[in-house]
């Protein structure tokens, strides 16, 4: 790393005047107002903090089989959402943003992901959250997270996209059972309900936050 | 017992979340979670975006869910402060304390590297928990399919053989 010289975009910008650049793409595009994408991340880190779902023993607990309350509850938002989502489109009320099946990339960047979120105990949703309530360890996680940021920025042309490989199209679930898609979207919704409530609960306890509650 | 809300009242409102997010009444496109990182990553370094052709395909998602992390970050400082009372100052979680080792060291190693591969990970396949697992299983999307379950699997091989079966403190 010692001879890296980064090519540098505008050399009198702070990293301030860049972070309200930030705020004028907001501004500038059609996914709703500075605000309202403002509140959807405090409803977000609002729900992550109040159902503790951030917490290392919610995460790597999950990891270690010990914990069920993350699964259980991803399950329960997806199978809801998946129904409600479907008659949206249906209904013109939603789009469908659907991610490409790249293969090489989905199962790489899949198993770095699992290894990395057992390890840490945050994924980059609940990690700021649990920053924003004092854990030290995770900002420091995050730094590394920057850095591989910056890694995957750096090397994408020449590296990364390699890597990831072609995409094998958009599909989705509906799609592969033609004529049926309705019920295809009830049955998956309900599934995945009746999973999220039938999975075991299990709780690896964190007997130092209890006890400083009282 | 510590002041929570049950999952499957997080999970409803989660959902409610995110349709509001996806219908064109709110802002009309999937949560996402990882993109912000290497955008931020590009703004801390001042990249220039026509030598590294990777962070025009990010400023339009990588801006919406840099100010959507502001909001995280103040929802989740307010919730701990005021309703869960859980806001502290801490390195080491209590259970890798109980099922790894109670040095300081190893946990901020363990973070850094894995902090590092988490978003390398996530950006090789296109998205993360949030806007793979939830929003893009949502759509039942088979991408997102195919990366759930791909990360489950590593998820519970790690948690077997990187953590100690037994309490170790």
């Amino acid at each position: 790393m010692a001879n890296v010289v980064f090519v540098i975009n505008d050399e009198n910008a702070t990293v301030v005047d860049r972070a309200f650049k930030m705020v004028e793409n907001v501004i500038h595009g059609d996914h709703g107002s500075v605000a309202l994408v403002f509140l959807i991340g405090v409803i977000f880190g609002g729900i992550i903090q109040y159902t503790r779902v951030d917490k290392f023993e919610k995460i790597a607990g999950f990891a270690m089989l010990k914990d069920t309350i993350v699964p259980k509850m991803l399950f329960m938002t997806v199978g809801l959402t998946s129904i409600g989502l479907y008659f949206m489109i249906d209904a013109g009320m939603a789009h469908y943003h659907v991610k490409p099946i790249i293969l090489q990339g989905l199962v790489i960047g899949g198993i770095l992901f699992g290894v990395s979120m057992a390890i840490l105990g945050k994924c980059p949703g609940t990690g700021p959250v649990s920053i924003a309530e004092g854990r030290i360890d995770v900002l420091i996680g995050a730094i590394g997270g920057l850095l591989g940021g910056l890694v995957f920025t750096l090397y994408y042309d020449n590296f990364f996209k390699w890597l990831m490989g072609d995409s094998l199209g958009k599909t989705i679930l509906p799609n592969l059972f033609e004529g049926h898609e309705d019920l295809t979207t009830l049955i998956f919704g309900i599934a995945l309900v009746i999973i999220s409530i039938a999975i075991p609960k299990i709780e690896l306890e964190d007997k130092e936050e209890t006890k400083n509650q009282g | 017992m510590t002041n929570r809300l049950p999952w499957w009242v997080g999970g409803i409102l989660m959902s409610g979340l995110l349709l509001l997010t996806f219908s064109i009444y709110g802002a009309d496109r999937p949560i996402g979670a990882s993109t912000y990182v290497p955008y931020a990553a590009s703004l801390i370094f001042n990249l220039d975006p026509s030598t590294y052709s990777y962070i025009n395909h990010i400023k339009a998602p990588g801006s919406w869910e840099g100010v959507m992390l502001l909001g995280v970050l103040f929802g989740g400082f307010i919730t701990s402060v005021f309703i869960t009372k859980t806001f502290r100052i801490m390195i080491l979680p209590t259970a890798w304390k109980m099922y790894k080792n109670s040095s300081i060291l190893s946990r901020v190693f363990w973070s850094f590297i894995s902090g590092f591969f988490m978003i390398i990970g996530a950006r090789l396949a296109g998205g993360c928990t949030s806007g793979h697992f939830m929003s893009g299983m949502s759509q039942m999307a088979i991408s997102a399919m195919i990366f759930g379950a791909v990360v489950m699997l590593s998820l519970i091989l790690t948690g077997k053989y990187f953590y100690s079966k037994e309490k170790v403190a």
